[in-house]
This record gives C-alpha cells, sequence and structure tokens, in this order.
C-alpha cells in the first residue's frame, strides 16, 4: 500500500529582484510505501526543505501532484505531522498541553486526550515531564516532547525536518536510537529529511538522494534491527552503505 | 603563610543588613529611595526660605490627604478618574487588539490602514479636544474619546508587531496538528502576541492616564486632574502637590498590582520574556 505518493513534483519561484523564475525542485517523483522510513539527503539548496514544505502543505507546487493515502495535497493537514528542526512547540502550554494539541483540534475530550498525551509521553521516557513548559527543558528533551506531539495525533505521514541539527552530538545519538525504537514498536510512516549521511543510513530503510530538484539516487538500507550506535559504528555493512552515499551526495 | 584578614568595614555591615532586610520586605524597597527625597523637601520648606503656602512642607500635604479622605472628596473624585480610566481602556483593548490582529495578519489590511494609524497617531489626544468640545461638550463623550483613542493607538501597534514576531513554524505546527486558520489565530497568534499586547497595554495606560488628567483639566468636572486645577483656582499648592503625590502612587499600584503579575504569570512564565527583578 502506498502511504505516500509523489508525481513529477516541480517548485518554482518568482525572484522579483533577479527579475527571473528560480527552480527548487526540477522533477520528483517518489512512492513511499505505508510504514516505511525514508530518509532524504542532498547538498544545501539541492530542494529537500522545500520538498518537505510541499508535502506538508506550506507550499502549493506550480507543478505535479502529492497523494497522501489517495488524497491529494491541498493545504497543511493532520494527516501529515511535522517535527520542526526549531521544535515548535508551544512556549505557552505545559509539555502535555502541547501533545495533547492534536487530540484538542480534533475535539477529543479533555480526559481522554490528557490520557492519549501521558501515553505518549511515556513511549520517550518524558511522563515525569508532563506539567512543565517547554522552556524548562533541555533541547534534547523538547524535540522528543515535538515527536511524540506529531504522532498522538497519528498522522498518515510522519515528516521531520532535520529534527537533531540543533541538539548536541551526544544527544543526537540518543534521540537517533530513541527514534528507531519508537519507529519499530509503531511503525509510523516517515519521510526523514537531513544532511547527515550517518544519521540517513543508521535511521531509514530507504535513502533517497536529492540534487538540483530531482532524485539522483535511491539507496535500500537492509541493516537489521534494532539499530544501536554501538554496534553499527564499526559494522562494516553500516560503513560501506554510508560511504556508497556520501559519494552520491557529493558528486550532487 | 599569608593569613590576610579581610576587615569587614561598617559600610558593608550596614549595606548588607539593608540588603538582607529588603529581602525579607520587598515593598519597602521601593520606598527607601524616597525617603531622602522627602527629607530634602522637608528641610528646604522648614528652612523658612518661601513662604508656607508658596512651598508647604510633607506635612502639610499628609493633613490635607488626612481631611479630603475624611470629608470624602478625594475618594469620590479617585474613583472618578479611575473608572474613566479603566472604561476607556477596557474600549481601547477591545477595539484595538482585534485591529492588530487584522493589520498583523492581512498584507491587505496593512496596506490600507497602516499609514492612516501612523497620520492619526501623529495627532496626539489633546489635540483632538479643541474639535471634540464643539462636537461634544465639556461632558463624559469628549473624556473617554480622549482615552480611547490614546490607549488605541499603542496597543494596535504593539499587537502588529507582536503578530508578525510569532514564528512561522509556531503558527505552521498548529495548522499541520489540525487547527482551522481561525482556530490558528486564537490558538496560536493570539498567545504569540501577549508579551507585546500587554507592552501595548503598559504605554496606553501611561499615556491615557496622563491625557485622562488633562482631559479632566479642561473638562472636567471631578477626578484628580480637577481637583488639581480647581487647587489652583484657589491657590492651594497643597492640593497640587496631593494631587500630583497620588498620580505617581496610584501608577506605582497599577503597575505592581495589576500588569506586573500578568506579565509574570504570561510572558515571563512561558520564556517568551526575561525577567529583570
Amino acid at each position: 500500500m502506498k502511504s505516500l505518493s509523489i508525481e513529477h513534483l516541480q517548485k518554482t519561484y518568482f525572484d522579483p529582484f533577479a527579475n527571473r523564475q528560480v527552480t527548487a525542485i526540477r522533477d520528483i517523483s517518489l512512492a513511499v510505501e505505508a510504514g516505511d522510513f525514508v530518509a532524504v539527503v542532498g547538498p544545501s539548496g539541492c530542494g529537500k526543505t522545500t520538498m518537505l514544505n510541499l508535502i506538508a502543505g506550506f507550499l502549493a507546487p506550480t507543478g505535479g501532484q502529492i497523494r497522501v493515502d489517495g488524497r491529494a495535497v491541498s493545504g497543511p493537514g493532520p494527516d501529515r505531522g511535522v517535527v520542526f528542526q526549531s521544535f515548535a512547540l508551544f512556549p505557552w502550554r505545559t509539555v502535555l498541553d502541547n501533545v495533547a494539541f492534536g487530540p484538542k483540534m480534533r475535539g477529543v475530550a479533555k480526559a481522554r486526550r490528557h490520557e492519549i498525551a501521558r501515553e505518549y509521553l511515556a513511549l520517550a521516557g518524558l511522563a515525569h515531564a508532563a506539567e512543565r513548559y517547554p522552556n524548562e527543558l533541555s533541547g534534547g528533551m523538547q524535540q522528543r516532547v515535538g515527536v511524540v506531539r506529531a504522532l498522538a495525533n497519528q498522522p498518515d505521514v510522519l515528516l521531520m525536518d532535520e529534527p537533531f541539527a540543533s541538539v548536541d552530538a551526544q544527544t543526537r545519538m540518543t534521540l537517533q536510537e530513541e527514534l528507531t525504537r519508537i519507529w519499530e514498536q509503531r511503525r509510523p510512516t516517515v519521510v526523514f529529511i537531513t544532511h547527515d549521511v550517518n544519521e540517513a543510513v543508521f535511521l531509514a530503510n530507504r535513502v533517497v538522494v536529492l540534487s538540483h530538484g530531482a532524485v539522483l539516487d535511491d539507496i535500500r538500507v537492509d541493516l537489521p534491527r534494532p539499530r544501536a550506535w554501538d554496534a553499527l559504528i564499526e559494522d562494516a555493512r553500516f560503513k560501506a552503505l554510508a560511504a556508497q552515499v556520501l559519494q552520491q551526495v557529493r558528486s550532487a | 603563610m599569608n593569613t590576610a584578614v579581610v576587615s569587614v568595614s561598617r559600610w558593608q555591615r550596614v549595606w548588607g543588613a539593608y540588603l538582607r532586610w529588603t529581602a525579607r520586605h520587598p515593598a519597602l524597597a521601593s520606598l527607601v529611595p524616597f525617603v531622602p527625597v522627602v527629607a530634602l523637601w522637608a528641610a528646604v520648606a522648614g528652612a523658612g526660605v518661601f513662604p508656607p503656602a508658596f512651598f508647604p512642607a510633607p506635612i502639610a500635604v499628609v493633613q490635607k490627604f488626612g481631611t479630603l479622605m475624611a470629608n470624602g472628596i478625594l475618594p469620590a473624585y479617585l474613583e472618578d478618574s479611575v473608572v474613566r480610566l479603566a472604561a476607556g481602556t477596557a474600549l481601547g483593548l477591545a477595539l484595538g487588539i482585534p485591529l492588530g490582529l487584522l493589520i498583523g495578519l492581512s498584507d491587505r489590511a496593512h496596506r490600507a490602514l497602516w499609514p492612516l494609524l501612523l497620520f492619526f497617531q501623529a495627532i496626539g489626544d489633546i489635540a483632538w479636544l479643541p474639535i471634540l468640545l464643539i462636537w461634544f461638550g465639556f461632558g463624559l463623550t469628549t473624556m473617554t474619546f480622549v482615552i480611547v483613542y490614546t490607549v488605541l493607538f499603542p496597543v494596535v501597534l504593539n499587537t502588529v508587531l507582536g503578530v508578525r514576531s510569532v514564528p512561522l513554524e509556531l503558527h505552521r505546527a498548529a495548522l499541520s496538528l489540525g487547527a482551522s486558520k481561525t482556530r490558528a489565530v486564537w490558538e496560536v497568534v493570539l498567545p504569540g502576541a501577549l508579551p507585546n499586547i500587554m507592552t501595548g497595554l503598559r504605554n496606553g495606560l501611561g499615556f491615557g492616564w496622563r491625557a485622562l488628567i488633562a482631559a479632566e483639566i479642561i473638562v472636567g468636572t471631578s477626578g484628580i486632574g480637577f481637583l488639581m486645577f480647581d487647587a489652583r483656582r484657589a491657590g492651594s499648592v497643597v492640593e497640587i502637590l496631593l494631587g500630583m503625590i497620588v498620580l505617581g502612587v496610584l501608577w506605582y499600584v497599577v503597575d505592581s498590582w495589576v500588569l506586573a503579575p500578568i506579565e509574570r504569570a504570561t510572558g515571563q512564565r512561558w520564556g517568551l520574556i526575561t525577567r529583570h527583578d
């Protein structure tokens, strides 16, 4: 079953100062199976963030089509959960109410949505932080809340835009391991944007390499799960795959 | 071995005792700076350089305060002024916040209304009084207009600023979690703009309070501004000074009992504004 299908996606901007059209996405077609984990890598300016914003519905494409679970995307919606690099937690809501926000918008009663939120917070080991405000948490904990908030809304596709780029290296590895664990438990469909090749190979089943607004390569990662950095960091197959992806990214 | 004994000076002892004392009673810390001011005032008045009717002593003002409280004039005037300010501010907020949201969110509204806003902001509250007196006469309508007008602009301008400072990602997060566009205004734009709206309210109240006193001086038949101007007619410097002190104290009360608690419970709690004690 296809959860997300992108057909001949195109996005150009008009630059009024240069007085010309700028192409961000030239032609991208991509199909993502339900429950799959796809990482999208590429150098700066390859169009990966634009692609995510198009899938999320924050931007409108100038050509082609995006379908989620068969329905054409025409704007932002709860079928596509987004995890932002800047976390984007609501500072005026407690952790619990941040996670309960999606269910609240669906009209779920307060007791029930808090129950849902607590269940998902426990999944990321955040039960103790439920009553705190985001500014009282570390960056790593804020992004755990960001991931859990998107998951608690049970989207068809989880879109992650360089979510771990702004936390320190050790926290990043922990978050990556937690994400693979949660993914194995819940099996959401994930599109994960990153410029970190190791991160892409560690997390994903498929790594898509973008270059100049088009798909350059699509590499299957059949490393066994559960994945942990201690085991993989010296693993020959991991290193070979990472080298292969890196080579593609650098040639992009 | 070097055994440097650092002795604590008498001044350090006194200063330390003062810091510990004001930490226990924070309200007193804001009163202490007034002690030398009042002492100087009392000394100058006591020296007898100026006649008491021209430059009265602090004690005379305190006595006047007692008299005016006892005969009910001061409470009644104070109530009139505060009620006018509160009503005018409430109306100013009710008009200003929605207008600010509209201009902050809609590019078209911004283009259409922003130049008008800047133009009318420049015509200060008092500059409206001549025409308002002709249109509405010496009454409550004129005073209310002046206060609402004065409160409105800082609220609108700061709300616009607040709306535009809400991070794009927060808005997008709300939409992708299922909020409608209208719902996102309520859930994200309004709380995100709240610290700026509070700044607008603070400025608006400050300007509004001044405008009210000015309006009462010209238009009024009651209120603190009227009290002061009436005292001038009677040549009572004591009453004028009392009015001035009441104005200062009242602002302090509004700030520390109304504005500061709201700011502590919202923007500071959320980490949107840093606290400075």
